[in-house]
């Protein structure tokens, strides 16, 4: 018995079952429970943020110079106005600001041309960003070439300083990271030692405890003559530190690529860098992104822990402004303003992660 | 073969392109290989089968060194395969692999998985190694689907492709591991008859796989493992028509009986 003869073209679903009003009544609206839930939780939103917008843009006061400009009816951004450019630049001579602003510039350029998928040239601008870009960004910062007056590091601070250890962490945990993970893996037995043991030691002990045993007990240890700058301790510190962790990250990607990969691979007669480079890496690092980007984020942050060693990032200097008597009382102000240029970063490497992942995948599924 | 490792002077095995002798091998205590002696000559073409866990994925597997054996001996084109990487390497690039599960890259396009061993293994240049790749994916009549990826393919057309990116590297021999078992039953067809071509054209093949027909077909050789050993060997019309062993027989009736 024949059922269709011909194939039955398609038809569009009934009315009602699509479009916005459908959806309103089909996930927020179906069935008592789930409409008492949307009314309620809408009502948690009203009660949240009709003050927190009160409070932040309409009472706030924006301009002026001192604590006589605001109104104290809601938050007084006069305060983060006035002492904006220290939290840029922490103690950064005012008249040398135009040395991190070119630096600022040029970050900015190249984080945009290797996020913007269009711009061609990315190997050579990965070049610079890795090779050129950190001399030209030291000579400007630090000064003492070109008549450039010398500004020592224990000057450096507020977002700058920041954004400085974020990027060299970053930078610097990722290969070592793939490198302590690949020697985790390997089958040499000293190799795997040396790594289990450094990945061990730099996870189980406290950042914190890092950065002091940097600052304070180095310096002992080393002779007196050889004394490492306070900032490329921390640095040194951070990026170790990180790299323990991405390394365990990117072992737990390793893992997820089948066996079959690598053995195919070297069935073709690839060596083993080469099985890595080309085949397993590619694949690994593609699935490690969000937790690579986890890690980043998790970086970025820690990067304020510096302050117990004496370095005045972000929020070290925001710290440091509201013990100044001309402004006391305007913690919540100097806090939210922090908390929000920490966010604005985090939420933007969240989203780009994202991206890239959507991208990476609709290469090679459907 | 261009090594300079071949012994030119011994006559008799010049034109073997496998040779295991006494191989034996062990995962921890299990004894999966035990005394194992097959000799391939060029252009030959094996059958080995055998149930399931009796060792022949992994006699396949050890002659590219994919498993390492622990005692025998095993030359491979006139190469004796030892620890050394360099060595094992070379072998591996005169040995070609079909895997059960096809095992192609996923994040290369189907073009990019047959170029990558040519270009990155063989230095070839990319306009000559894409030549190549569309040549024999020409071949395995795949030409079409040169730029899409491999989860885009049905599993026939994957594994064909798996066996045009191993025809790239121009091997002297082709170790098949069961090509066809993670396959649909309508792909089945479409992936022997690019074996049975390649058999036709001459290469040295040995095949793991419980199709029998394809072993009627092409082999040279049948061979029927059982515990780790090697229990029968003959020509397939012997083989199946009047199997030696008590095990042979039984393994027969049990895949023939139905």
């Amino acid at each position: 018995m024949i059922h269709n003869k011909e194939t039955i073209p398609q038809r569009p679903a009934p009315k009602g079952t699509i479009g916005p009003i459908a959806w309103l009544r089909g996930n927020l609206f179906n069935g008592p429970i789930n409409t008492v839930f949307t009314l309620l939780g809408l009502y948690v939103l009203y009660l949240l943020v009709v003050p927190t917008v009160q409070w932040a843009f309409i009472d706030a006061n924006w301009v002026g110079d001192s604590r006589e400009d605001c109104t104290r009816a809601g938050a007084c951004w006069v305060f983060v106005n006035a002492r904006f450019s220290q939290f840029m630049y922490g103690l950064y001579p005012s008249e040398e600001y135009w040395r991190a602003n070119i630096v600022f510039a040029m970050f900015a350029g190249i984080i945009a041309w290797m996020v913007v998928p269009r711009l061609p040239f990315k190997r050579w601008m990965a070049l610079f960003a890795l090779l050129i870009f950190p001399v030209i960004a030291y000579v400007l910062l630090h000064g003492g070439y070109f008549d450039l007056p010398r500004v020592s590091t224990h000057r450096w601070g507020g977002l700058m300083l920041t954004l400085l250890l974020a990027t060299v962490g970053m930078v610097g945990a990722l290969p070592i990271g793939i490198v302590l993970a690949l020697g985790r893996r390997s089958n040499m037995p000293i190799v795997k030692t040396f790594c289990v043991i450094f990945i061990e030691f730099w996870r189980g002990v406290p950042l914190i405890t890092i950065l002091f045993m940097a600052s304070v007990m180095l310096p002992l240890f080393l002779p007196s003559e050889l004394s490492v700058d306070r900032l490329v301790r921390a640095l040194i510190g951070l990026t170790l530190f990180q790299s323990a962790y991405m390394a365990e990250v990117i072992r737990g990607g390793l893992q997820a690529i089948p066996k079959g990969q690598d053995e195919a691979a070297a069935a073709l007669g690839m060596t083993y860098w080469k099985r890595m480079g080309l085949i397993v890496m590619p694949q690994a690092l593609k699935m490690m992104i969000p937790g690579i980007v986890n890690t980043f984020i998790s970086l970025f942050k820690d990067t304020t822990l510096v302050m117990i060693i004496g370095l005045f990032d972000l929020l070290g200097i925001v710290q440091a402004a509201l013990s100044d008597s001309r402004w006391l009382g305007f913690s919540i102000e100097g806090y939210v303003f922090a908390a929000f240029v920490f966010w604005i970063f985090c939420f933007s490497m969240s989203r780009y992660s994202q991206y890239l992942e959507r991208k990476l995948n609709t290469g090679h599924k459907h | 073969m261009t090594q300079a490792a071949t012994n030119t002077s011994d006559t008799s095995t010049s034109d073997l392109m496998v040779e295991m002798r006494n191989v034996n091998k062990w995962y921890g205590d299990f004894h999966v290989l035990r005394d194992i002696y097959l000799e391939v000559k060029r252009g030959e073409r094996i059958v080995v089968c055998g149930p399931s866990g009796s060792g022949k994925s992994t006699l396949i597997r050890c002659i590219n060194h994919l498993e390492e054996h622990q005692k025998g001996e095993i030359v491979v084109g006139g190469v004796p395969l030892t620890q050394d990487v360099k060595r094992i390497e070379q072998i591996r690039r005169s040995v070609g692999m079909v895997f059960q599960h096809f095992n192609l890259f996923p994040h290369l396009s189907v073009l990019e998985n047959c170029c990558i061993a040519p270009m990155w293994v063989q230095k070839k240049p990319r306009k000559e190694a894409e030549a190549l790749a569309m040549e024999y994916l020409e071949r395995v009549r795949i030409a079409e689907q040169a730029t899409k990826y491999p989860g885009q393919l049905s599993g026939g057309q994957q594994q064909r492709v798996a066996i045009a990116r191993s025809l790239c590297m121009h091997p002297d021999v082709m170790l098949f591991d069961e090509p066809t078992s993670a396959l649909d039953p309508e792909m089945i067809k479409e992936v022997l008859d690019v074996m049975v071509e390649l058999a036709e054209e001459g290469m040295t093949m040995i095949c793991v796989t419980h199709e029998m027909g394809f072993a009627k077909t092409v082999a040279d050789r049948v061979i029927f493992m059982d515990q780790g050993q090697i229990i029968e060997e003959n020509a397939p019309e012997p083989f199946f028509n009047n199997p030696q062993s008590e095990r042979t027989q039984l393994f027969l009736s049990q895949i023939l009986g139905h």
